[in-house]
């Protein structure tokens, strides 16, 4: 009678011990518990015109490195700047008092969190102290807007005209994509193929009826709605009094440019001015020697 | 224990009726927690064979999950060539939903049908009327046992499918499709969090679900007519009331503690 109970008691026991190991497992193994624990910590206040998507409890980094979380973001009374309160590790109390608390974003689309530079000042800021110096999130929603537009597919309706442009790379730009003018879709794109002899790629813009009067020397450029999002065709007026007619051919193009290059060309000018202090610098030496 | 007695014909009373004992049913298996003590032995058996015995189902089927899951992110994911980010979203959905979800099915399915039929049978052969003649109170001594042990083993089953869920999504993402080991493990542990995610989602979940299902299977055991169509329909009922109880239940949680 004892021998079946005792190995009930062994296996509820083994199966006991297994739950509570998965749950240390995925405590320790699978989430950060510097998330949840907080050592020794002061505080400092930072103010800042606009937090963009910071949240309480973000990470506060030095050099990359997690020194503290976001304790409190509250809006200050009577101005238009938030007050957010950093919460910041014991072992880290060597912050110069001229040091800039910057809000930066991990990536493209990750999180938001304040990244503290250092300056030069001597003197160290106190516990429950102010970084006077600060800057505010940059708004990538209006750097981008400034490239790309977007907007909503409408039926089409009342019957339309084709247009053909051609163009030297259409990206992915596919059969049925919209064709917007203003940013208003204002008819689709029929068909997508390459000129064997030409070798570039034939489009054929279907554009709305209602539409007649778009004047024969406007542009057509392949742009794409959001980062990333689909490609469309946009349509930029030009000044001719003649207007398009059905069959006519854009002369104006400009192709699908290439994220890939656009970024490339970004942080290529973004470093060289960054650096040319030290690179005009460098290149002095060398000069100077020849 | 003998308060089922439906009243009038329409359906609505008659949940209302059912959804009111299963309730009061509830109290009455609290109330008799301090008389179970003294069959404590009967607990820890209930609760291997509630937990122990469901371990190899909720193993399995947690390393499918997480390897299912894996695979379906990758797939979408690469497409933003954000494949890096996949590890965590497996360990956030499966901690936040599919892990005390999924185990509370599994858990009615294997544990509450058996607790349903084996009172159901208990009460058709005259158990219980035995019980009560020998002065052994049968809701101390075979219901309350039978509550406590799914109470307490649905946490602990909860956190192993996890577990095996996470493992199944290394096996597939890291092994498998060459998501960085590194990342991997830097992306879950970055967004995972103890309180909201481990706490919140893993535990406080699947304790509810755990006394929901246990409560659903135990009442249905007792309330069933003593019959062997009774307890077959009984049966029926525990895992047809369980799982519309978790995913409803699941709603109203997820609500509340997001």
């Amino acid at each position: 009678m004892s021998q079946p109970r005792s190995s009930y008691a062994v296996g509820t026991g083994l199966f006991i011990v297994l739950g509570f190991a998965a749950l240390a497992y995925l405590a320790t193994q699978t989430s950060s518990v510097a998330n949840v624990h907080q050592g020794d910590s002061y505080t400092l206040d930072t103010q800042f015109t606009n937090i963009g998507q910071l949240k309480e409890r973000a990470p506060v980094k030095i050099a990359g490195v997690r020194v503290g979380q976001v304790q409190s973001i509250t809006l200050a009374p009577g101005r238009e700047v938030a007050d957010v309160k950093l919460s910041i590790d014991k072992s880290y109390n060597k912050i110069p008092q001229d040091s800039v608390a910057t809000i930066f974003t991990s990536g493209l689309l990750g999180d938001q969190y304040v990244g503290i530079q250092y300056g030069s000042a001597k003197q160290v800021v106190a516990a429950g102290g102010a970084l006077a110096r600060t800057k505010s999130t940059e708004p990538l929603e209006e750097m981008l807007g400034k490239f790309f537009g977007a907007g909503n597919v409408v039926d089409n309706v009342g019957g339309s005209y084709a247009v053909k442009a051609d163009f030297t790379n259409v990206g992915s730009l596919s059969v049925g994509a919209p064709v917007k003018m203003a940013g208003v879709v204002i008819g689709s794109v029929q068909s997508v193929h390459a000129d064997p002899v030409k070798l570039n790629a034939q489009v054929v813009l279907a554009i709305d009826k209602r539409y007649n009067t778009i004047p024969d020397d406007s542009a057509a450029a392949v742009f794409t709605s959001g980062l990333i999002g689909t490609q469309y065709v946009a349509i930029q007026p030009g000044g001719s009094p003649d207007m398009l007619k059905d069959g006519d051919e854009m002369i104006l193009t400009q192709s699908a440019m290439q994220l890939e290059d656009l970024i490339g060309k970004f942080l290529v000018n973004g470093s060289s001015t960054d650096k040319k202090d030290a690179g005009d610098g460098k290149s002095d030496t060398p000069a100077g020697k020849h | 224990m003998n308060q089922h007695t439906p009243q009038g014909n329409n359906v609505v009373t008659q949940s209302l009726t059912q959804i009111g004992n299963c309730g009061l049913f509830l109290l009455t298996l609290l109330a008799a927690i301090p008389r179970s003590f003294r069959y404590v032995r009967e607990t820890i058996r209930q609760l291997w064979f509630v937990g122990a015995m469901s371990l190899t189902i909720i193993m399995v089927c947690g390393l499918f999950v997480g390897m299912v899951l894996m695979l379906q992110l990758y797939h979408v994911l690469s497409i933003f060539g954000g494949t890096s980010a996949s590890g965590m979203v497996v360990a956030l959905s499966v901690y936040r939903e599919l892990g005390p979800v999924v185990t509370a099915l599994l858990f009615a399915g294997r544990a509450g049908t058996a607790i349903t039929a084996e009172i159901g049978l208990m009460r058709a052969t005259d158990q219980i009327s035995a019980m009560e003649m020998m002065a052994v109170d049968p809701i101390a001594y075979v219901g309350t046992p039978r509550f406590l042990a799914g109470l307490i083993a649905m946490p602990l089953l909860c956190c192993v499918f996890c577990a095996m869920a996470v493992f199944g999504g290394h096996l597939v993402g890291v092994t498998w499709l060459g998501i960085d080991n590194g990342t991997f493990w830097s992306n879950m542990t970055a967004q995972v969090d103890v309180r909201t995610d481990i706490v919140n989602g893993v535990l406080l979940k699947s304790l509810a679900f755990g006394a929901v299902v246990s409560l659903i299977a135990v009442f249905q055991g007792f309330t069933t007519p003593p019959t062997s169509e009774g307890v077959a329909y009984a049966t029926t009922r525990t895992v047809v009331a369980s799982s519309i109880a978790i995913l409803a239940l699941d709603f109203v949680l997820t609500a509340f503690l997001m």
